[in-house]
Protein backbone atom coordinates (compact mmCIF):
# COMPACT_ATOMS: atom_id res chain seq x y z
CA UNK A 1 0.00 0.00 0.00
CA UNK A 2 1.51 3.11 -0.62
CA UNK A 3 1.94 5.88 2.18
CA UNK A 4 -0.84 8.20 2.58
CA UNK A 5 -0.14 11.88 1.56
CA UNK A 6 0.34 14.67 4.55
CA UNK A 7 -0.59 17.95 4.44
CA UNK A 8 -0.35 19.44 8.13
CA UNK A 9 -1.80 22.39 7.21
CA UNK A 10 -1.79 24.58 10.62
CA UNK A 11 -2.38 24.03 14.07
CA UNK A 12 -6.20 24.60 14.75
CA UNK A 13 -8.80 22.40 14.31
CA UNK A 14 -10.40 21.72 11.07
CA UNK A 15 -13.89 21.37 11.47
CA UNK A 16 -14.65 19.64 7.38
CA UNK A 17 -12.72 19.97 4.14
CA UNK A 18 -13.73 19.67 1.03
CA UNK A 19 -11.39 19.10 -2.44
CA UNK A 20 -12.48 20.43 -5.81
CA UNK A 21 -13.11 18.01 -8.53
CA UNK A 22 -9.66 18.37 -10.07
CA UNK A 23 -8.14 17.90 -6.78
CA UNK A 24 -6.32 21.37 -7.42
CA UNK A 25 -8.27 23.51 -4.55
CA UNK A 26 -8.88 22.36 -1.20
CA UNK A 27 -11.50 24.65 1.12
CA UNK A 28 -10.74 23.75 5.01
CA UNK A 29 -13.20 25.32 7.95
CA UNK A 30 -10.51 26.93 10.32
CA UNK A 31 -12.32 28.91 12.67
CA UNK A 32 -15.03 31.62 11.51
CA UNK A 33 -13.31 31.69 7.66
CA UNK A 34 -12.79 28.99 4.98
CA UNK A 35 -9.90 28.60 3.46
CA UNK A 36 -9.08 28.05 -0.06
CA UNK A 37 -5.35 25.90 -0.25
CA UNK A 38 -3.82 25.66 -4.06
CA UNK A 39 -1.95 22.72 -4.98
CA UNK A 40 1.68 24.03 -5.57
CA UNK A 41 4.27 20.82 -6.03
CA UNK A 42 3.62 18.64 -4.05
CA UNK A 43 2.17 21.36 -0.67
CA UNK A 44 -0.70 22.91 -0.50
CA UNK A 45 0.07 27.02 -0.09
CA UNK A 46 -3.09 29.33 1.73
CA UNK A 47 -4.51 30.78 -1.61
CA UNK A 48 -7.81 32.60 -0.56
CA UNK A 49 -9.26 32.81 2.58
CA UNK A 50 -13.48 33.49 2.15
CA UNK A 51 -14.15 35.45 5.25
CA UNK A 52 -18.37 36.32 5.71
CA UNK A 53 -19.28 34.51 8.88
CA UNK A 54 -18.61 36.03 12.21
CA UNK A 55 -18.66 32.28 14.28
CA UNK A 56 -17.16 29.10 13.89
CA UNK A 57 -17.66 27.40 10.62
CA UNK A 58 -19.28 23.95 10.92
CA UNK A 59 -19.13 22.85 7.65
CA UNK A 60 -18.25 23.29 3.91
CA UNK A 61 -19.10 21.40 0.52
CA UNK A 62 -17.47 22.08 -2.87
CA UNK A 63 -19.96 21.36 -6.27
CA UNK A 64 -17.67 19.09 -8.28
CA UNK A 65 -19.43 20.51 -11.62
CA UNK A 66 -20.40 24.19 -10.84
CA UNK A 67 -17.32 24.92 -8.30
CA UNK A 68 -19.89 26.45 -5.79
CA UNK A 69 -18.76 26.42 -2.18
CA UNK A 70 -21.49 26.26 0.35
CA UNK A 71 -20.26 26.97 3.97
CA UNK A 72 -22.21 27.42 7.09
CA UNK A 73 -21.89 28.26 10.90
CA UNK A 74 -23.02 28.64 14.11
CA UNK A 75 -23.71 32.13 13.38
CA UNK A 76 -27.03 30.52 11.83
CA UNK A 77 -26.22 31.67 8.00
CA UNK A 78 -25.15 29.73 5.02
CA UNK A 79 -23.65 31.64 2.46
CA UNK A 80 -22.86 30.15 -1.24
CA UNK A 81 -19.37 31.38 -2.68
CA UNK A 82 -19.95 31.74 -6.53
CA UNK A 83 -16.57 31.63 -8.47
CA UNK A 84 -15.84 34.69 -10.34
CA UNK A 85 -12.85 36.26 -12.39
CA UNK A 86 -12.50 38.32 -9.41
CA UNK A 87 -12.84 35.77 -6.57
CA UNK A 88 -15.85 34.13 -4.82
CA UNK A 89 -18.54 36.17 -4.66
CA UNK A 90 -20.51 35.35 -1.58
CA UNK A 91 -24.64 35.23 -1.45
CA UNK A 92 -26.61 34.83 1.83
CA UNK A 93 -28.80 31.79 2.07
CA UNK A 94 -32.17 32.22 4.02
CA UNK A 95 -32.27 29.44 6.42
CA UNK A 96 -34.60 31.04 9.25
CA UNK A 97 -33.32 28.95 11.68
CA UNK A 98 -32.68 30.51 15.29
CA UNK A 99 -29.45 28.17 16.36
CA UNK A 100 -26.41 27.22 14.99
CA UNK A 101 -26.61 25.31 11.45
CA UNK A 102 -24.14 22.55 12.19
CA UNK A 103 -23.37 20.82 8.59
CA UNK A 104 -24.09 21.48 4.88
CA UNK A 105 -23.87 19.41 1.93
CA UNK A 106 -24.89 19.81 -1.96
CA UNK A 107 -27.07 17.42 -3.48
CA UNK A 108 -25.38 15.39 -6.45
CA UNK A 109 -27.76 17.31 -8.53
CA UNK A 110 -26.08 20.32 -7.00
CA UNK A 111 -29.48 22.02 -7.40
CA UNK A 112 -30.31 21.95 -3.81
CA UNK A 113 -28.13 21.63 -0.35
CA UNK A 114 -29.88 20.64 2.76
CA UNK A 115 -28.39 22.32 5.99
CA UNK A 116 -28.81 20.96 9.51
CA UNK A 117 -28.90 22.64 12.16
CA UNK A 118 -29.70 22.86 16.13
CA UNK A 119 -32.99 24.13 15.46
CA UNK A 120 -34.31 20.65 14.96
CA UNK A 121 -35.15 20.87 11.95
CA UNK A 122 -32.91 20.36 8.45
CA UNK A 123 -33.30 23.74 5.43
CA UNK A 124 -33.31 22.41 2.22
CA UNK A 125 -32.09 25.29 -0.04
CA UNK A 126 -32.94 25.85 -3.54
CA UNK A 127 -32.16 28.68 -5.77
CA UNK A 128 -35.41 30.19 -6.83
CA UNK A 129 -34.62 31.75 -10.17
CA UNK A 130 -37.47 34.52 -10.37
CA UNK A 131 -36.30 36.62 -6.61
CA UNK A 132 -32.68 35.54 -7.70
CA UNK A 133 -31.99 33.97 -4.10
CA UNK A 134 -31.86 31.20 -2.00
CA UNK A 135 -34.88 29.92 -0.45
CA UNK A 136 -34.99 27.23 2.33
CA UNK A 137 -38.28 24.93 2.80
CA UNK A 138 -38.05 22.94 6.41
CA UNK A 139 -38.10 18.93 7.14
CA UNK A 140 -39.37 19.63 10.61
CA UNK A 141 -41.38 16.21 11.33
CA UNK A 142 -40.73 14.18 13.51
CA UNK A 143 -36.88 15.61 14.53
CA UNK A 144 -36.38 15.95 17.99
CA UNK A 145 -33.42 17.23 18.60
CA UNK A 146 -29.92 18.79 16.81
CA UNK A 147 -29.08 17.69 13.54
CA UNK A 148 -25.40 16.56 13.41
CA UNK A 149 -25.06 14.97 10.24
CA UNK A 150 -27.42 14.78 6.36
CA UNK A 151 -26.03 12.69 3.92
CA UNK A 152 -27.80 12.97 -0.02
CA UNK A 153 -28.90 9.37 -2.08
CA UNK A 154 -27.70 9.73 -5.59
CA UNK A 155 -31.46 10.47 -6.54
CA UNK A 156 -30.96 13.70 -5.09
CA UNK A 157 -34.61 13.26 -3.70
CA UNK A 158 -34.06 11.30 -0.51
CA UNK A 159 -31.96 12.78 2.12
CA UNK A 160 -30.48 10.74 5.41
CA UNK A 161 -29.89 12.80 8.54
CA UNK A 162 -28.87 11.62 11.78
CA UNK A 163 -29.35 13.67 15.35
CA UNK A 164 -28.59 13.99 18.75
CA UNK A 165 -32.30 12.43 19.56
CA UNK A 166 -30.31 9.06 18.83
CA UNK A 167 -32.17 8.49 15.31
CA UNK A 168 -30.87 8.05 11.72
CA UNK A 169 -33.54 9.32 9.47
CA UNK A 170 -34.69 9.20 6.06
CA UNK A 171 -36.62 12.25 4.44
CA UNK A 172 -38.07 13.17 1.13
CA UNK A 173 -36.93 16.49 0.40
CA UNK A 174 -38.42 16.52 -3.21
CA UNK A 175 -39.32 20.12 -4.46
CA UNK A 176 -41.52 21.15 -7.09
CA UNK A 177 -39.86 22.25 -10.25
CA UNK A 178 -36.44 21.52 -8.94
CA UNK A 179 -36.59 17.78 -9.08
CA UNK A 180 -37.88 15.34 -11.43
CA UNK A 181 -39.74 12.81 -10.13
CA UNK A 182 -37.55 10.13 -9.21
CA UNK A 183 -37.86 6.24 -9.95
CA UNK A 184 -39.55 4.42 -7.19
CA UNK A 185 -36.74 2.76 -4.55
CA UNK A 186 -36.71 0.42 -1.58
CA UNK A 187 -37.27 3.42 0.09
CA UNK A 188 -40.75 4.80 -1.00
CA UNK A 189 -42.82 5.55 -4.18
CA UNK A 190 -44.64 8.67 -3.40
CA UNK A 191 -42.34 11.20 -2.49
CA UNK A 192 -44.08 14.70 -1.23
CA UNK A 193 -41.62 16.91 0.57
CA UNK A 194 -41.05 15.90 4.05
CA UNK A 195 -42.45 11.99 3.72
CA UNK A 196 -40.19 9.81 6.75
CA UNK A 197 -38.69 7.30 4.33
CA UNK A 198 -37.42 5.15 7.73
CA UNK A 199 -36.41 6.17 11.28
CA UNK A 200 -33.59 4.21 12.81
CA UNK A 201 -32.29 3.93 15.96
CA UNK A 202 -29.75 1.15 17.69
CA UNK A 203 -29.85 -0.76 20.86
CA UNK A 204 -27.96 1.75 23.68
CA UNK A 205 -29.33 4.97 21.69
CA UNK A 206 -26.20 6.06 21.11
CA UNK A 207 -26.45 10.00 19.22
CA UNK A 208 -25.65 10.19 15.62
CA UNK A 209 -22.18 11.33 14.11
CA UNK A 210 -22.59 10.38 10.83
CA UNK A 211 -24.51 9.05 7.96
CA UNK A 212 -23.84 7.35 4.55
CA UNK A 213 -26.19 5.93 1.40
CA UNK A 214 -24.15 2.94 -0.41
CA UNK A 215 -23.23 3.77 -4.00
CA UNK A 216 -26.41 2.60 -5.42
CA UNK A 217 -28.77 3.98 -2.72
CA UNK A 218 -30.49 0.75 -0.98
CA UNK A 219 -28.73 0.78 2.25
CA UNK A 220 -28.06 3.27 4.77
CA UNK A 221 -24.90 3.66 7.11
CA UNK A 222 -24.75 5.47 10.14
CA UNK A 223 -21.96 5.75 12.99
CA UNK A 224 -23.21 6.50 16.27
CA UNK A 225 -21.75 7.65 19.99
CA UNK A 226 -21.78 4.07 21.10
CA UNK A 227 -18.85 2.95 19.45
CA UNK A 228 -20.87 1.63 16.99
CA UNK A 229 -22.01 1.40 13.27
CA UNK A 230 -25.49 0.37 11.76
CA UNK A 231 -26.17 -0.81 8.84
CA UNK A 232 -30.09 -0.82 7.46
CA UNK A 233 -31.51 -2.61 4.29
CA UNK A 234 -35.20 -1.31 3.32
CA UNK A 235 -36.99 -4.33 1.67
CA UNK A 236 -39.81 -2.13 1.07
CA UNK A 237 -42.11 1.28 1.73
CA UNK A 238 -44.19 1.22 4.36
CA UNK A 239 -42.55 -2.04 5.36
CA UNK A 240 -39.97 -3.04 8.26
CA UNK A 241 -36.47 -2.97 6.77
CA UNK A 242 -35.09 -6.61 5.79
CA UNK A 243 -32.04 -5.82 7.69
CA UNK A 244 -30.78 -3.80 10.29
CA UNK A 245 -27.52 -5.12 11.30
CA UNK A 246 -25.71 -2.81 14.26
CA UNK A 247 -22.02 -4.00 14.79
CA UNK A 248 -20.40 -2.64 18.11
CA UNK A 249 -16.81 -2.26 18.68
CA UNK A 250 -14.09 -2.14 21.29
CA UNK A 251 -13.06 1.07 19.59
CA UNK A 252 -13.78 4.59 20.39
CA UNK A 253 -16.74 6.38 18.69
CA UNK A 254 -16.55 6.73 14.77
CA UNK A 255 -17.27 10.75 13.65
CA UNK A 256 -17.56 10.13 10.07
CA UNK A 257 -17.72 7.14 7.52
CA UNK A 258 -18.32 6.27 3.78
CA UNK A 259 -18.93 3.38 1.69
CA UNK A 260 -16.93 1.78 -0.35
CA UNK A 261 -18.87 0.05 -2.72
CA UNK A 262 -21.79 -2.11 -1.27
CA UNK A 263 -19.37 -4.55 0.84
CA UNK A 264 -16.79 -2.29 2.72
CA UNK A 265 -17.31 0.77 5.02
CA UNK A 266 -14.26 2.80 5.58
CA UNK A 267 -14.79 4.71 9.44
CA UNK A 268 -12.68 7.00 11.33
CA UNK A 269 -12.89 8.96 14.79
CA UNK A 270 -11.97 9.46 18.16
CA UNK A 271 -9.15 6.66 17.78
CA UNK A 272 -7.64 9.24 15.08
CA UNK A 273 -7.27 6.50 12.42
CA UNK A 274 -9.66 4.98 10.19
CA UNK A 275 -11.20 1.61 10.08
CA UNK A 276 -12.45 -1.02 7.27
CA UNK A 277 -15.72 -3.09 7.83
CA UNK A 278 -16.76 -5.70 5.74
CA UNK A 279 -19.90 -7.39 5.15
CA UNK A 280 -23.48 -7.53 3.31
CA UNK A 281 -27.00 -7.88 4.05
CA UNK A 282 -25.82 -11.18 6.05
CA UNK A 283 -23.69 -9.30 8.59
CA UNK A 284 -20.51 -7.43 8.78
CA UNK A 285 -17.74 -7.22 10.67
CA UNK A 286 -14.68 -4.85 11.30
CA UNK A 287 -11.60 -6.71 9.40
CA UNK A 288 -8.97 -3.73 10.71
CA UNK A 289 -7.24 -0.82 10.30
CA UNK A 290 -6.65 0.88 6.88
CA UNK A 291 -3.40 2.18 8.73
CA UNK A 292 -0.09 0.29 8.59
CA UNK A 293 1.51 0.59 11.77
CA UNK A 294 5.72 0.70 11.93
CA UNK A 295 5.83 1.83 8.81
CA UNK A 296 9.55 2.83 8.10
CA UNK A 297 9.77 6.81 8.77
CA UNK A 298 7.46 7.41 11.43
CA UNK A 299 8.18 7.34 14.85
CA UNK A 300 11.80 5.15 14.73
CA UNK A 301 13.43 7.34 12.33
CA UNK A 302 15.96 8.92 15.07
CA UNK A 303 19.23 6.54 15.44
CA UNK A 304 18.95 5.23 18.75
CA UNK A 305 22.63 6.46 20.61
CA UNK A 306 23.36 6.01 24.22
CA UNK A 307 23.67 9.47 23.97
CA UNK A 308 20.30 10.35 23.19
CA UNK A 309 19.20 7.57 25.27
CA UNK A 310 21.08 9.27 28.48
CA UNK A 311 19.18 12.97 27.15
CA UNK A 312 15.92 11.60 27.05
CA UNK A 313 16.38 9.76 30.82
CA UNK A 314 17.70 12.99 31.92
CA UNK A 315 15.25 15.13 30.58
CA UNK A 316 12.44 13.24 30.64
CA UNK A 317 13.00 10.65 32.99
CA UNK A 318 12.53 7.49 30.79
CA UNK A 319 14.08 6.40 27.77
CA UNK A 320 11.32 6.26 24.88
CA UNK A 321 9.37 9.28 23.89
CA UNK A 322 5.95 8.31 24.22
CA UNK A 323 4.13 11.73 23.24
CA UNK A 324 3.45 11.33 19.67
CA UNK A 325 0.35 8.89 18.68
CA UNK A 326 1.55 5.82 16.26
CA UNK A 327 -0.72 6.91 13.87
CA UNK A 328 -0.42 9.97 11.28
CA UNK A 329 -3.22 12.25 12.76
CA UNK A 330 -2.33 13.20 16.57
CA UNK A 331 -5.74 13.32 17.37
CA UNK A 332 -9.56 12.77 16.43
CA UNK A 333 -10.60 12.72 12.77
CA UNK A 334 -13.52 15.00 12.06
CA UNK A 335 -14.49 14.37 8.38
CA UNK A 336 -13.16 11.46 5.73
CA UNK A 337 -14.31 11.97 2.24
CA UNK A 338 -14.02 9.46 -0.93
CA UNK A 339 -10.81 12.06 -2.89
CA UNK A 340 -10.83 9.46 -5.87
CA UNK A 341 -13.08 6.62 -6.98
CA UNK A 342 -13.46 4.62 -10.23
CA UNK A 343 -17.16 3.33 -10.59
CA UNK A 344 -18.47 2.77 -6.60
CA UNK A 345 -15.21 1.68 -5.43
CA UNK A 346 -13.04 4.27 -3.36
CA UNK A 347 -9.16 4.75 -4.57
CA UNK A 348 -8.62 7.29 -2.41
CA UNK A 349 -9.91 8.93 0.03
CA UNK A 350 -9.17 12.30 2.58
CA UNK A 351 -9.44 12.61 6.20
CA UNK A 352 -9.17 15.99 8.14
CA UNK A 353 -8.43 16.04 11.89
CA UNK A 354 -8.58 17.71 15.23
CA UNK A 355 -4.68 18.20 14.99
CA UNK A 356 -4.80 20.19 11.30
CA UNK A 357 -3.65 17.86 9.28
CA UNK A 358 -5.33 16.38 5.98
CA UNK A 359 -4.55 13.45 5.18
CA UNK A 360 -4.92 11.64 1.89
CA UNK A 361 -5.16 7.64 1.73
CA UNK A 362 -4.86 4.76 -0.37
CA UNK A 363 -7.39 2.18 -0.06
CA UNK B 1 -36.75 50.80 22.06
CA UNK B 2 -33.59 48.97 21.11
CA UNK B 3 -31.96 46.54 23.09
CA UNK B 4 -28.40 48.12 21.64
CA UNK B 5 -29.02 51.37 23.02
CA UNK B 6 -29.52 50.10 26.66
CA UNK B 7 -26.19 48.65 26.80
CA UNK B 8 -24.31 50.83 28.54
CA UNK B 9 -21.01 49.98 30.67
CA UNK B 10 -22.81 49.72 33.40
CA UNK B 11 -25.52 47.63 32.45
CA UNK B 12 -23.56 45.64 30.12
CA UNK B 13 -24.17 42.42 32.34
CA UNK B 14 -24.54 38.17 30.76
CA UNK B 15 -28.14 38.11 32.86
CA UNK B 16 -30.44 37.45 29.76
CA UNK B 17 -27.73 34.46 29.64
CA UNK B 18 -29.49 32.54 32.36
CA UNK B 19 -32.74 32.83 30.91
CA UNK B 20 -33.92 29.07 29.57
CA UNK B 21 -35.51 30.16 26.26
CA UNK B 22 -36.14 26.80 25.43
CA UNK B 23 -38.96 26.55 27.91
CA UNK B 24 -40.46 29.48 25.90
CA UNK B 25 -40.49 26.68 22.72
CA UNK B 26 -43.61 24.81 22.48
CA UNK B 27 -41.44 21.79 20.88
CA UNK B 28 -38.23 21.42 22.89
CA UNK B 29 -36.67 18.84 24.65
CA UNK B 30 -37.69 20.33 27.99
CA UNK B 31 -41.46 20.61 26.98
CA UNK B 32 -41.79 16.58 26.50
CA UNK B 33 -40.64 13.50 27.72
CA UNK B 34 -37.51 12.48 26.03
CA UNK B 35 -38.22 9.13 27.16
CA UNK B 36 -41.08 9.04 24.68
CA UNK B 37 -38.07 8.72 22.00
CA UNK B 38 -37.15 4.90 22.97
CA UNK B 39 -39.35 1.72 22.83
CA UNK B 40 -40.27 1.15 26.49
CA UNK B 41 -38.48 -1.37 28.55
CA UNK B 42 -40.67 -4.44 29.89
CA UNK B 43 -41.34 -4.03 33.43
CA UNK B 44 -39.08 -6.66 35.79
CA UNK B 45 -40.85 -7.38 39.06
CA UNK B 46 -38.87 -7.66 42.37
CA UNK B 47 -39.95 -11.28 42.37
CA UNK B 48 -39.06 -11.75 39.27
CA UNK B 49 -35.50 -10.67 40.12
CA UNK B 50 -35.48 -12.99 43.22
CA UNK B 51 -36.26 -16.12 41.06
CA UNK B 52 -33.66 -15.15 39.22
CA UNK B 53 -31.54 -14.82 41.73
CA UNK B 54 -32.35 -18.44 43.39
CA UNK B 55 -31.73 -19.66 39.53
CA UNK B 56 -27.95 -18.33 39.76
CA UNK B 57 -27.41 -19.56 43.23
CA UNK B 58 -28.35 -23.16 42.26
CA UNK B 59 -26.11 -22.72 39.26
CA UNK B 60 -23.16 -21.31 41.10
CA UNK B 61 -23.75 -24.45 43.53
CA UNK B 62 -23.46 -26.74 41.01
CA UNK B 63 -19.79 -25.53 39.85
CA UNK B 64 -21.01 -23.41 36.72
CA UNK B 65 -20.11 -19.92 37.54
CA UNK B 66 -19.86 -19.00 33.60
CA UNK B 67 -23.62 -19.94 33.56
CA UNK B 68 -24.17 -18.05 36.43
CA UNK B 69 -22.64 -14.60 35.06
CA UNK B 70 -23.63 -15.20 31.96
CA UNK B 71 -27.65 -15.70 33.43
CA UNK B 72 -27.90 -12.58 34.63
CA UNK B 73 -26.35 -10.60 32.22
CA UNK B 74 -28.66 -11.87 29.57
CA UNK B 75 -31.63 -10.76 31.93
CA UNK B 76 -30.50 -7.30 32.92
CA UNK B 77 -33.01 -5.54 35.08
CA UNK B 78 -34.03 -2.27 33.23
CA UNK B 79 -37.52 -1.77 33.83
CA UNK B 80 -37.66 -2.52 37.53
CA UNK B 81 -38.18 -0.42 40.47
CA UNK B 82 -35.86 0.58 42.87
CA UNK B 83 -35.54 -2.65 45.16
CA UNK B 84 -35.76 -4.66 41.83
CA UNK B 85 -32.90 -3.31 40.36
CA UNK B 86 -31.04 -3.12 43.72
CA UNK B 87 -31.55 -7.12 43.90
CA UNK B 88 -30.50 -7.29 40.80
CA UNK B 89 -27.00 -5.50 41.39
CA UNK B 90 -26.61 -7.86 44.80
CA UNK B 91 -26.86 -11.17 42.58
CA UNK B 92 -24.44 -10.06 39.99
CA UNK B 93 -21.69 -9.06 42.71
CA UNK B 94 -22.44 -12.28 44.72
CA UNK B 95 -21.41 -14.17 41.21
CA UNK B 96 -18.43 -11.55 40.48
CA UNK B 97 -16.98 -12.05 44.20
CA UNK B 98 -17.80 -16.15 43.84
CA UNK B 99 -15.38 -16.32 40.66
CA UNK B 100 -10.99 -16.82 40.89
CA UNK B 101 -8.88 -13.84 39.45
CA UNK B 102 -7.66 -16.46 36.47
CA UNK B 103 -10.59 -17.67 35.51
CA UNK B 104 -12.05 -13.81 35.02
CA UNK B 105 -10.18 -13.46 31.62
CA UNK B 106 -10.75 -16.99 29.88
CA UNK B 107 -14.51 -16.22 30.72
CA UNK B 108 -14.68 -12.81 29.88
CA UNK B 109 -13.10 -13.96 25.94
CA UNK B 110 -15.93 -16.69 26.17
CA UNK B 111 -18.30 -14.74 26.51
CA UNK B 112 -17.08 -11.74 24.27
CA UNK B 113 -16.85 -14.53 21.28
CA UNK B 114 -20.43 -15.56 21.77
CA UNK B 115 -23.25 -14.89 19.73
CA UNK B 116 -24.60 -11.63 21.91
CA UNK B 117 -21.42 -11.51 23.92
CA UNK B 118 -20.49 -7.73 23.74
CA UNK B 119 -23.93 -6.75 24.58
CA UNK B 120 -23.09 -9.05 28.04
CA UNK B 121 -20.24 -7.40 28.71
CA UNK B 122 -21.54 -3.89 28.22
CA UNK B 123 -24.44 -5.15 30.98
CA UNK B 124 -21.56 -6.57 32.93
CA UNK B 125 -20.08 -3.58 32.71
CA UNK B 126 -23.45 -1.22 33.45
CA UNK B 127 -23.60 -3.14 36.84
CA UNK B 128 -19.70 -2.84 37.76
CA UNK B 129 -20.25 1.12 37.37
CA UNK B 130 -23.48 0.82 39.66
CA UNK B 131 -21.49 -1.36 42.43
CA UNK B 132 -18.86 1.21 42.50
CA UNK B 133 -21.30 3.60 43.05
CA UNK B 134 -23.50 1.96 45.62
CA UNK B 135 -20.17 0.78 47.97
CA UNK B 136 -18.99 4.49 47.68
CA UNK B 137 -21.38 6.35 48.85
CA UNK B 138 -23.06 3.86 51.08
CA UNK B 139 -21.75 4.80 55.18
CA UNK B 140 -23.27 1.01 56.39
CA UNK B 141 -20.69 -0.56 53.81
CA UNK B 142 -23.21 -3.44 52.90
CA UNK B 143 -24.29 -2.57 49.35
CA UNK B 144 -27.41 -4.61 50.53
CA UNK B 145 -28.78 -1.33 51.80
CA UNK B 146 -30.61 0.88 49.29
CA UNK B 147 -28.36 3.74 48.57
CA UNK B 148 -29.71 6.34 47.59
CA UNK B 149 -27.87 8.45 50.08
CA UNK B 150 -25.43 11.65 49.15
CA UNK B 151 -22.02 10.78 48.88
CA UNK B 152 -19.67 11.53 51.12
CA UNK B 153 -17.45 14.80 51.30
CA UNK B 154 -14.53 12.80 51.60
CA UNK B 155 -14.77 11.30 47.93
CA UNK B 156 -13.29 7.65 47.72
CA UNK B 157 -11.82 7.51 51.30
CA UNK B 158 -12.74 4.29 52.71
CA UNK B 159 -10.74 5.18 56.21
CA UNK B 160 -13.19 6.82 58.55
CA UNK B 161 -15.45 6.10 61.84
CA UNK B 162 -17.70 3.14 60.48
CA UNK B 163 -19.32 0.71 62.41
CA UNK B 164 -17.08 -2.46 63.19
CA UNK B 165 -15.51 -4.02 59.94
CA UNK B 166 -17.76 -2.43 57.21
CA UNK B 167 -15.12 -0.54 56.17
CA UNK B 168 -12.86 -3.21 55.00
CA UNK B 169 -16.21 -5.46 53.60
CA UNK B 170 -16.45 -2.37 51.60
CA UNK B 171 -12.94 -1.82 50.28
CA UNK B 172 -13.22 -5.67 49.30
CA UNK B 173 -16.34 -4.67 47.63
CA UNK B 174 -15.03 -2.23 45.60
CA UNK B 175 -11.23 -4.11 45.01
CA UNK B 176 -13.52 -6.99 43.07
CA UNK B 177 -15.15 -4.52 41.21
CA UNK B 178 -12.12 -2.96 40.10
CA UNK B 179 -9.89 -6.17 38.99
CA UNK B 180 -13.58 -7.05 36.82
CA UNK B 181 -13.51 -3.89 35.26
CA UNK B 182 -9.79 -4.09 34.41
CA UNK B 183 -10.63 -7.36 32.46
CA UNK B 184 -13.86 -6.43 31.12
CA UNK B 185 -11.96 -2.91 29.49
CA UNK B 186 -9.15 -5.37 28.38
CA UNK B 187 -11.71 -7.95 26.77
CA UNK B 188 -14.34 -5.37 25.42
CA UNK B 189 -12.13 -2.53 24.81
CA UNK B 190 -12.57 1.43 25.73
CA UNK B 191 -15.63 1.16 23.73
CA UNK B 192 -17.57 -0.67 26.01
CA UNK B 193 -17.54 2.48 28.78
CA UNK B 194 -17.90 4.70 26.22
CA UNK B 195 -21.76 2.69 25.03
CA UNK B 196 -22.23 2.57 29.23
CA UNK B 197 -21.94 6.21 28.95
CA UNK B 198 -24.41 6.42 26.29
CA UNK B 199 -27.31 4.17 26.98
CA UNK B 200 -30.12 5.13 28.02
CA UNK B 201 -31.18 1.71 29.67
CA UNK B 202 -29.47 2.15 33.38
CA UNK B 203 -29.69 -1.15 35.39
Amino acid sequence: MAAPEVHHLFHNPIADHSFSADHKTLAVARDTAVELYAKVGNVFKLKDELKGHDKTVTSIDIAPNSGRIVSCSQDRNALVWEPTPQGYKPTLVLLRINRAATFVRWSPSETKFAVGSGDRLIAVCYFEEENDWWVSKHLKKPIRSTITTVAWHPNSVLLAAGSTDAHARVFSSFIKGVDARPEPTAWGERLPFNTVCGEYMNNSAGWVHSVAFSPSGDALAFAAHDSSITVVYPSAPEQPPKAVISINTQLLPFMSLIWNGEAEIIAAGYDCEAFRFRGGIDGWQLSGAVETKGRPGLGDQREESALNMFRQMDLKGKVKDDTQLKTVHQNTITMIRPYEASGDAVKKFSSSGVDGRIVIWTV
Amino acid sequence: MSIIREHTQATLSDAWRTINIDTLQEDSSVNFDTATLRPPQPEVSEADVRQLQAQVRQLLRGGDPEGALRGCLEAPAYGGNDLAREAALQTVIEVLQSIKASDMTPMLQRIYGSPGGSECLDVLMKYLYKGMAATSSSTGGAPRTPTRMTPQPTGFSQIGPRPGGSAESTGAAMSVLLSWHEKVVEVAGLGCIGRVMTDWRRV
